[in-house]
Parts: structure tokens; sequence; C-alpha cells
């Protein structure tokens, strides 16, 4: 079949150990507590590559740290103020094992930090960066990509995507580094014949009816743009809001940050950019003290809008990604699933 | 400690936090859940998602108190009248546990014949709470099959401290809901490793596992095992090491992740006591108020530089890993320990902290089968864990009580210390605040807590706002018998008229300069939820 491809299990820890030649790698990684996280691999020996779980983190603090320092300053006479932007050195680097919600997640970040106004801090660590996605086979517990519609499956914005069809990876590219990585390691790739490409829609078919999340997002993003959501919704949903911020931490899209410098000494300072989350009281808080948003009744109203309401308005697609990552991180039972079915009528 | 101690034998939470969840009816009395204790709070809404009623018992209307059936906003300090009441009209209305008093319990004649010199309506003009508040409140738990009481600070900072848990415990009793899974008696605990403290005899008359110093078969014990002589009487108690002035009982100190120049009450005596010691040495990971003053300042590690256990609220004792080493010229506690122990003549040479919980597991019985190989990897074990093939007990008291028979102390009336009069006309409450922890040591370092609360508000009742002729923002002067604060004013009718209500996190606004030292005769637990003020804008 004409550009896709079969890459034997056996030979993907050999194609790895190449393609680190040239690249930072980052992939999902078991630590010693059991946990599977995106790290970047020192050496490939003596990790445990985890394809199987779900990586806790995503790529979001890869391409935009919780904290960077934006620039340090220096001001040694009152009336003059030097400043100076540490770039830090940026190899190519290479994502590998990245799951369809999570690519889509960078894809929306791209959009994000270059659409009106280009990052650059964004952007540098964004650039020379190879995307090789993997198709989830077995959604998790919590996920529900197909009511984003960005997944199981995927087919655009990677570099490289795999599929696994049991002993072996059906590979497809979309952009020319993953066609010049086919081309430049052939000897890993061979010609997909039609049984590979069944094997691969089977696959798709049988992860479609894996989910065991069942949530109705385009209904609850209709009641949304309708102003059909009942009152008690946001104010039971904000009552047991705990203020912790996780869901917007651990979130692959959620991209608010907030600014402050920071004294590093007399004469001297830096620049902070560091995550924020729209369920803070502070996020909304003025002068004097006036608050326009009632944390207890209205706190998580901003970020469920946001998601399913002001993007689906701008871009036409939710930026929620399905991941499911907040339904686990959530302390009070305020996640995004809970909302979608409250908003939906059904019984939590 | 002292209350659950004499009643029940066992001075802890008598569920796991998740029973909370299944439970009919909670009762929360001086407790500030949702802000202080966030996970058993969500264990609360969760179990009002399933239908169970709540109940809350605070002065101030706090996010608890608006989502509570019931809220019954008694005047501070009056919890004994008002869970006696409870307890009269449980009997009144023939809802106690005729059977369990019975097998399960004694002295319970003791507590009858108390509450029958009751009067009700006396107790409703004590409390500030209508009676039929009351005897709702009282129906809904003597009735639940299932009901859990949790209660926190607000209940022990009193100087009746001790009685405010002996009423607790009474009602618990009376009406059966202990014993049993999904019911219980639940003191929160105020820090992730306060029970720990506890559980390894950081108090002045036990040893590890509640084994007191002044009984010799546990003091040989601990000589054989540690080939030294031990003292045979209990030692200080911590107001009388931080309070003892001048000619106080102490030479020298060694204070490890204490803030006492900030959380001890009527801090100018803690001053004054920490300046005269002949040598005062503090561990901690920044230089606090405290270790400010001492003559030595040892930097210790955080949570993320060391492995050990921590124990929770629910006897739950899990692990903590070290993720990097110590920064810096820090060095853990044990580690701290150990040196200056080996430097004073005693070698102290644990190869690693599993070592030291061998140890702790041979000779703390509750801890018995505790290692940390059995700790890894899960969730932890729950106290008493008798040896390695003990699950661990989630929820206390099954049979029989610690102390065999549930006792129940009849607790009565014993007014705050200080109330408000004519000079100080306003009654002050000090609590905590959901995103500074304590004396603020490790949160006010976070530039976005501080974002979220970072300076002291004093809450005050919009009337009293307008005769004192002042708006929220607006600095008040802030003073007691002890001390003079200036704070912030925030007007709320979450506090009555009369009450104002603020925290202890903040060192500009030390809160503690005007708070009692007045304590329970019991514990010795001080009373910071009670004193005078008077208020004036600045």
């Amino acid at each position: 079949m004409k550009d896709k491809y079969i890459l034997k299990k056996d030979h993907l820890l050999p194609l790895l150990r190449k393609l680190k030649k040239k690249h930072r790698l980052i992939a999902p990684l078991q630590n010693l507590h059991g946990d599977t996280l995106f790290t970047e691999i020192d050496q490939l020996d003596n990790v445990r590559l985890d394809l199987a779980n779900q990586p806790q983190n995503s790529l979001k603090r890869f391409f935009f740290p919780q904290q960077e320092v934006l620039f340090t300053y220096r001001n040694p006479t009152s009336d003059s103020y030097r400043f100076e932007t540490a770039a830090e050195e940026r190899p190519p680097s290479l994502y590998f094992g990245v799951r369809p919600c999570d690519l889509s997640a960078v894809l929306y970040m791209d959009v994000v930090f270059s659409k009106n106004a280009r990052d650059p801090h964004y952007l540098h660590r964004r650039q020379n960066t190879i995307l090789v996605g993997l198709n989830c086979n077995a959604p998790f517990a919590n996920c529900f990509c197909n009511a984003t519609r960005n997944g199981p499956f995927i087919d655009f914005g990677f570099d490289l995507q795999l599929t696994d069809l049991g002993d072996r990876f059906l590979v497809e590219f979309d952009r020319s580094q993953g066609q010049e990585i086919i081309r430049e390691w052939q000897q890993f790739f061979a010609a997909a014949d039609e049984t590979d490409v069944k094997a691969q829609y089977q696959a798709f078919l049988e992860a479609r009816g894996r989910f065991s999340q069942q949530v109705h997002l385009d209904l609850a993003a209709r009641r949304l743009a309708d102003d059909q959501v009942p009152e008690s919704v946001w104010q039971d949903l904000s009552m047991r809001c705990q203020d912790c911020g996780g869901c917007a931490y651990i979130c692959p899209t959620c991209t608010c940050f907030t600014i402050r410098d920071r004294q590093t000494g007399d004469h001297e300072g830096e620049r902070i950019r560091s995550w924020d989350a729209c369920t803070f009281s502070g996020f909304t808080r003025m002068a004097g003290d006036h608050n326009p948003v009632d944390r207890q009744m209205r706190g998580i109203e901003k970020r469920f809008r946001h998601k399913l309401q002001f993007d689906m308005e701008k871009d036409n697609r939710p930026s929620c990604v399905g991941c499911g990552r907040c339904v686990n991180i959530c302390f009070g039972g305020t996640d995004i699933v809970l909302f979608i079915k409250m908003t939906c009528g059904e019984n939590p | 400690m002292a209350g659950l101690a004499t009643t029940f034998g066992s001075g802890a939470m008598t569920n796991s936090i998740n029973e909370i969840e299944n439970a009919q009816v909670m009762l929360v009395i001086g407790s500030n859940t949702s802000e202080a204790h966030p996970q058993v709070a969500r264990r609360i809404f969760a179990a009002m998602d399933r239908g169970a009623r709540l109940i809350v018992v605070d002065p101030r209307r706090t996010l608890m108190a608006k989502r509570a059936d019931i809220h019954l906003a008694l005047r501070p300090g009056t919890d004994i009248p008002l869970l006696n009441a409870m307890m009269r009209i449980i009997l009144d209305d023939n809802l106690a546990d005729d059977l369990f008093i019975e097998m399960r319990t004694e002295n319970f004649y003791g507590l009858r014949d108390m509450l029958f010199r009751i009067d009700l309506d006396e107790t409703a003009r004590i409390t500030g709470v209508e009676l039929a508040g009351i005897r709702a409140a009282a129906r809904l738990y003597g009735r639940a099959q299932k009901a859990v009481i949790c209660y926190c600070l607000g209940i022990t900072q009193h100087v009746c401290g001790t009685g405010n848990v002996q009423a607790i415990a009474n009602l618990a009793m009376l009406t059966g809901n202990v014993e049993k899974e999904d019911t219980g008696v639940d003191p929160l605990r105020g820090q992730n490793n306060v029970q720990g403290a506890c559980d390894m005899g950081a108090l002045p008359n036990v040893f590890p596992s509640y084994q007191q110093v002044d009984i010799d078969d546990f003091r040989e014990k601990f000589e054989r095992a540690w080939h030294v002589p031990l003292p045979s009487q209990p030692g200080l108690t911590l107001m009388e090491m931080t309070h003892g002035g001048k000619d106080g009982p102490l030479k020298a100190m060694f204070i490890m992740g204490e803030n006492p120049m900030l959380s001890d009450p009527v801090i100018a005596r803690v001053r004054e006591t920490l300046d005269n010691l002949e040598f005062l040495l503090v561990a901690d990971i920044f230089l606090t108020e405290t270790a400010a003053r001492a003559h030595v300042v040892l930097p210790a590690a955080s949570f993320a530089e060391k492995t050990g256990t921590f124990t929770n609220s629910e006897r739950r004792v899990q692990m903590v890993r070290r993720v990097i080493p110590p920064l810096g010229q820090s060095r853990t506690d044990a580690d701290i320990i150990m040196e200056l122990s080996g430097r004073l003549g005693y070698a102290m040479d644990y190869e690693s902290p599993a070592e030291i919980m061998e140890e702790i597991a041979m000779l703390a019985p509750i801890y018995g089968g505790m290692q940390h190989d059995r700790l890894e990897n899960s969730w932890g074990l729950q106290w008493p864990c008798w040896d390695r093939s003990h699950p661990g007990t989630p929820f206390l008291h099954k049979y029989y009580f610690t102390r065999g028979k549930g006792r129940f102390v009849p607790a009565e009336y014993k007014p705050p210390d200080e109330l408000p009069d004519d000079d100080y006309p306003f009654l002050l409450i000090t609590g905590r605040i959901y995103h500074q922890y304590h004396t603020g040591t490790m949160t006010r370092r976070s530039a976005q807590l501080c974002r979220e609360a970072g300076e002291a508000l004093l809450q005050l009742h919009p009337e009293d706002g307008r005769r004192l002729g002042v708006r929220s923002g607006d600095l008040v002067r802030m003073r007691s018998r002890r001390g003079e604060v200036q704070v912030k004013a925030q007007l709320t009718d979450a506090v009555q008229a009369g009450e104002v209500y603020t925290t202890f996190h903040f060192s500009e606004m030390p809160i503690n300069l005007l708070t009692s030292s007045a304590r329970d005769h019991f514990s010795q637990c001080p009373e910071y939820k009670i004193c005078a003020v008077h208020l004036a804008k600045v």
C-alpha cells in the first residue's frame, strides 16, 4: 500500500537507538514506583518504555513549562536597566508514543501560541520537534476522545503515526520530517499490504467500541451555546471545587499563565511566567478586592465555557481533547465529564 | 486525645476517611472542613449526593454551614450545653440505643442523672441557639443507623476541650454510633503527621504506641532496647516549655519543624522564654521567626528529600520517598538526630529509615506489622496492625472498645476563660484558611498561594462595621489584654455580630500576641478559639 509501512516490534528499540543519535528522545517511561510519565531518555537500555498505560503527564510542560524565566534584568544604577534573555540550547527533539489526545493538544497549543501573537518562548521549544504518535487500540478508563472527535485514531498532525497490530506497527506519515525518517532508515520499514491496512481498520472499529465513559459532549456544547445550563449545575460544581488547580495543571490544553517579577538581588531580578488556572479567585480578582466571579457560586464556569463554548465558537471544535486526566486528578469531583453529564440532565 | 482516651481508650479517628461517604447523618462540629480538610469535605459532599444529611455546629456561617441541612450557630464555647441538650432530647424521645449502652458501656447512670438535671430553655439561652434547631439536630442524629461525628480544633482549643470531646463521645455512645463501619467519632488532625508524632511518643507521658513512661513494664522494655535508663516521670507539656518565662524550667531547647514564635499563644511570653534559654537549637527548612532567635540553626530537609512514613488522621501509615537528595547543607531529621546523638556520646547508627521502622515495629505494638516492604507500593496500613499477617484496621473498637467498655464521662459546662466585657467588647475566634498552612513557613513562599490569600483579614459583621465606621479594606487596630495588632477588615455576615475571626498564618499580623494562654486542664491545649478584644478604626 502506498505510504503505509510496517515496522516490526522487534525493531522498535533498534530504530529508537538510531533516532536518538540525532535527537533528544522523549517517551512514556515507567519509573521505579510504577508511574508512567513522558520522560527524556538518557540511556535507552536502562529504561522501561511503557506503551500500555496512559502517561500521567501530557507534552504541555515540554513546550510550555510550569515555570520559566522569560528574562533577567539588572539595574546597577537607578536610571538604567539591562535585560537579558537566556536562550537555552534546543537540540532537535523527538517525542515518541504520543497518543491522539496529546497530539491534538499540541496542535491546539500551536494555535494559541502563534495565531494572534507569536510567543517566542513556546515556538523556540516547539521548533525542531518530531512527533511520533501511537493510535489508541484500547482507550483508558476515563478517556472520551471519541466525544471530542480527536481519537482514538488520528490521521493528521503527526510526523509519524504508529498503530499497534500485535507483533508489528503500521506506520504512516503526515509531514515531511516523518517521510524523511522512513527514507533515511528504510531498512526498518517494509511496505504494508492490504491485510495490514484491514487489520488497522479493524483495530480502529474495535477501539471505538471500548470507551467506558459515555458522554454527549455535543449536546452539552449546544446547551452551553443556548444558555440552557441550569444554574444549579454551576453552583453545585463550584461549591465542591477545592481550588487546587489540578485540572488546569494536568490539562494538556490549559494554557493560561501569570507573570510576575522576582527580585534576585539588590539590583537584579527576573521575570517569571508560570501556569495559572481560571478556577483560582486571584485569576479574576481586581484592585480593591472586587471580584466579578463569586468563586463559591461560579468558580468553575469559565473553565467549562472556555473549553466547550468559546473555543467552539472560535474554531468550531472544543478545546478539550478527552484525555480524561482531569477526571482522575480532581479532588472534589467537579471534572468535565461530570459537568457534561449534569448538563445533559443525567444523574452523576 | 485526653477526651477520647478516657471514654474510648484510643485518641484517634475511629473510622477511615472514605467510610464517611456511606454515613447517613454527619455531625460536623468545630470544623471548617472544606477549608481545613478538603479531602474529608469531599467525602461529606459525596455522602450528601447519596442522600445523607448534614448537621453543622459552628458559630460562623462557613461553606459547610451553608450546605448543611441544619446549621446551629452557637455562641463560641457553648458546645457542652448544646451536646448535653441533644442527649437529653434523645433520652426524652427514647432514641437512645439501650442494648449498646448495656453491652458496651459503663457509667451510663452518671450521664443520665446529669442530663436529667438540664433545663433545655436554659441551654437555648446559653448557646444562643433556638431549641427547635437543637431538637431537630438531636432527632436527625439520634434516628440515624449510621452517623459520623467529625470534629476539629473548634472543639479542642478551648479551656473545656477535653470536656467537649467527652460530650461528643457520650453522644455517640448514647446512640450506639461507634464500633461499626461507616459510624463513629472522627477527630480531624491538623497536620499530615501529627497522628504519627503522637503515635511515636512525642507527648510528655508516653513512649511510642502510647505506652506510659510511669508503668515499669513499658519503661523496662525500652530500656532493654536502648541500653539506657529512661525517666519514669512524664515530661513537660508544650505550654510549660514555651511559656516558662525568665525562670522557666528549661535551660536549653531543641525545636524541630515548629514555629512557636507565631503559633503559640501570648507570643510575648514565648519570646521571653526563648530569649532566656542558655541554648536554643532550631532545625527547620527555612529560617522561621523561631529559628531567627536560635543560637544554632540546622538546615533540615523537606519531604521531597527524605524517605520514611507519615501517619494521617485515619491512622494510615504511608511511605514518603526521597525524590531529590537534600539541597545544600541540609540533612534529614533522622540524620540530624543521629549525628547529634552520636556527638553527645550515644551512637545511633541506623543504616536506613527501613531499619528504624523495623525497630518501631518491634517496640510499638500498634505498628507491629508495619515494615517498609509492606508499605511500599500500597496505600499504606492503618493501625492497629499487630503483626506481619495483619491487614490493618479500617475502623476502631470492633467487638469492644480499646479500654474495654466505653465510659460515659459526663461533661458539664465550663464558660470560656475570657469573655467580652465593656473594655474588650468583641469575641475573637482564630483559625485557618485554605491557601496557607500554619505559620506559612512553606506556603508563604509560593507566589501563587499568596496571590490567592496573601494577607490576614479580620472578618467583621457589617453591623459592627457600621457602628465602628469600618469598611472592607480599612485597617483596624485590635487589642486584647496581652497585645495589639493592626489588621485589614473584611465585612461579612459569615460571622455573627459581636464576634470577629482571623487567621494566625501571617507574621506581619501575629494574632497570637492577643490570644490567651488559658488552657484545658487535662490536655494543656490553649484556648485559641476565644479571647476578648477591642477594635478601633486606624
